[in-house]
């Protein structure tokens, strides 16, 4: 997991879900914050592809699971996009 | 789940089908199915058309799961510009059976989104339905457009308006109203009362067409830079729209003079449950320049009137037509069109609250046109 992405997607999750971004750790999930639902995924969705200019597939977005899933599946686009 | 949205062709037809059975066989409204065919059978995409629809589906290892309309339209902007501009429509999800599918409907949507950034949704069904929420909630720049309604038969809508009669002391007092007359005089009193103060207008003169012609286009030409928005109301969108083949819709070519001055399209709408058997007529689309919307409208509703129908309704956005609207003595009701402009479309609009009062939205550019009529 590269800190800075993390840190970027912590900040993100924070933002959106209006929960202090110390709070936000890699395990936080749906299950574990009540505002994330499937509006406020697709909202996660749509800032991530705005701040890292990338497209995901609903696969994708299905993976997304927990932040620590967001930041996997951030980094393999990132990666893929380089390649 | 492996969920693919890709374009509806022939070969997804049949899953289609058993989606909407399954749609059906868990509950689903009954006007809650998608597109049998994967031809659009309304604005089909011929070559060169900037104004076609488009399927798609989403697809889960053959089985379909969901799908959306996307219209391309060209429309005005408050640069003065023309694009191309998407609206979304007729989303359904199997979600709404079945709540293992619940992100169906956001993967539908972020598709459409992806596919053409500038997107808007009008009518909805109004602020409580799932996707005007979902889209308040993504922070698209929204709107409920003005309803406006004419009583031409009181006794009739006072019996029939189902909408209104809600409990049994509301039937009685609709009843007793109908019955005595007390209900016709108390609209009657209030439209006369409208036409005394309405603003006086030059005389004009309504001629029915068969199909519009090129005297559409310097109507539109000259009136465009009174609207900050507005889908293109040229010769070639009405023909495509309104062909002269359908004989569901009137066309109305008003005149003073030598000189045109507008035009307007009224239908007479299917049956629907809240208006019981009443006949409903609908000013469905219009284009004047702002000092002619109320002539344009008079005509629109003379011809309904002539008609036969107990009822006339519109939605309308631009405030100038809504203000003829009102002086013709169109009482103004809740409104469940909705308007929603995704975010980069918003940017566009801005200063939202201040160009939607000159934006020219009505009936036909939501999800009025074919199905009511």
């Amino acid at each position: 997991m590269t800190p800075n992405i993390f840190e970027q997607i912590r900040n993100i999750a924070s933002d959106l879900f209006s929960i202090p971004v110390e709070r936000i750790t890699a395990e936080t999930s749906p299950e574990n914050v009540e505002a994330w639902d499937s509006t406020q995924h697709l909202n996660l969705v749509l800032a991530l592809e705005e701040k890292y200019d990338f497209q995901l597939s609903p696969e994708e977005m299905e993976k997304m699971r927990n932040i620590g899933e967001v930041v996997k599946v951030v980094e393999n686009k990132i990666q893929a996009v380089k390649n | 789940m492996s969920i693919v949205i890709q374009p509806y062709r022939p070969e997804h037809e049949s899953a289609v089908q058993e989606f909407n059975t399954r749609l059906k066989n868990g509950g689903a409204a009954s006007d809650l199915v998608f597109y049998r065919y994967a031809m659009p059978r309304w604005l089909p995409q011929v070559e060169d058309s900037h104004l076609y629809n488009e399927y798609f589906v989403a697809v889960d290892d053959g089985v379909v799961r969901g799908g959306y309309a996307l219209k391309h339209q060209n429309f005005l902007l408050p640069d003065g510009s023309i694009r191309s501009i998407g609206y979304y429509h007729h989303p359904l999800s199997e979600g709404i059976v079945n709540n293992s599918y619940a992100v169906i409907g956001s993967f539908l949507l972020k598709d459409a989104m992806n596919r053409v950034p500038l997107l808007y949704c009008l009518g909805m069904g109004g602020y409580d339905n799932p996707l005007p929420k979902m889209l308040v909630r993504l922070g698209w720049s929204h709107c409920a457009f003005p309803f406006y309604f004419k009583v031409v038969n009181p006794s009739r809508f006072l019996r029939e308006m189902q909408v209104l009669r809600t409990s049994p002391s509301r039937k009685l007092v609709m009843d007793f109203a109908a019955l005595t007359g007390s209900g016709w005089a108390a609209l009657k009193t209030f439209e006369i009362a409208k036409k005394l103060w309405s603003p006086r207008t030059r005389e004009s003169s309504v001629q029915e067409v068969e199909d519009f012609a090129e005297w559409v286009d310097s109507l539109w030409q000259k009136s465009r830079s009174e609207y900050t928005v507005s889908a293109v109301r040229d010769c070639e969108t009405l023909r495509l729209l309104y062909p002269a083949s359908d004989k569901h819709f009137t066309r109305l070519r008003i005149s003073r003079g030598t000189e045109d001055i507008g035009w307007a399209v009224v239908g007479e709408r299917r049956k629907d449950a809240k208006y019981g058997s009443m006949r409903v007529g609908s000013i469905v689309d219009c284009w004047a320049s702002p000092e002619n919307t109320l002539p344009v409208i008079r005509a629109a509703s003379d011809a309904l009137k002539q008609n036969g129908v107990d009822l006339i309704v519109s939605n309308q956005s631009h405030r100038d037509w809504c203000n003829a609207f009102e002086n013709l003595g169109f009482i103004k009701a809740d409104s469940n069109f909705i308007f929603a402009a995704s975010k980069k479309l918003g940017a566009l609009l801005e200063p939202f609250e201040e160009k939607k009062m000159r934006m020219h939205f009505t009936r036909a550019d939501g999800d009025g046109l074919p199905r009511n009529f």
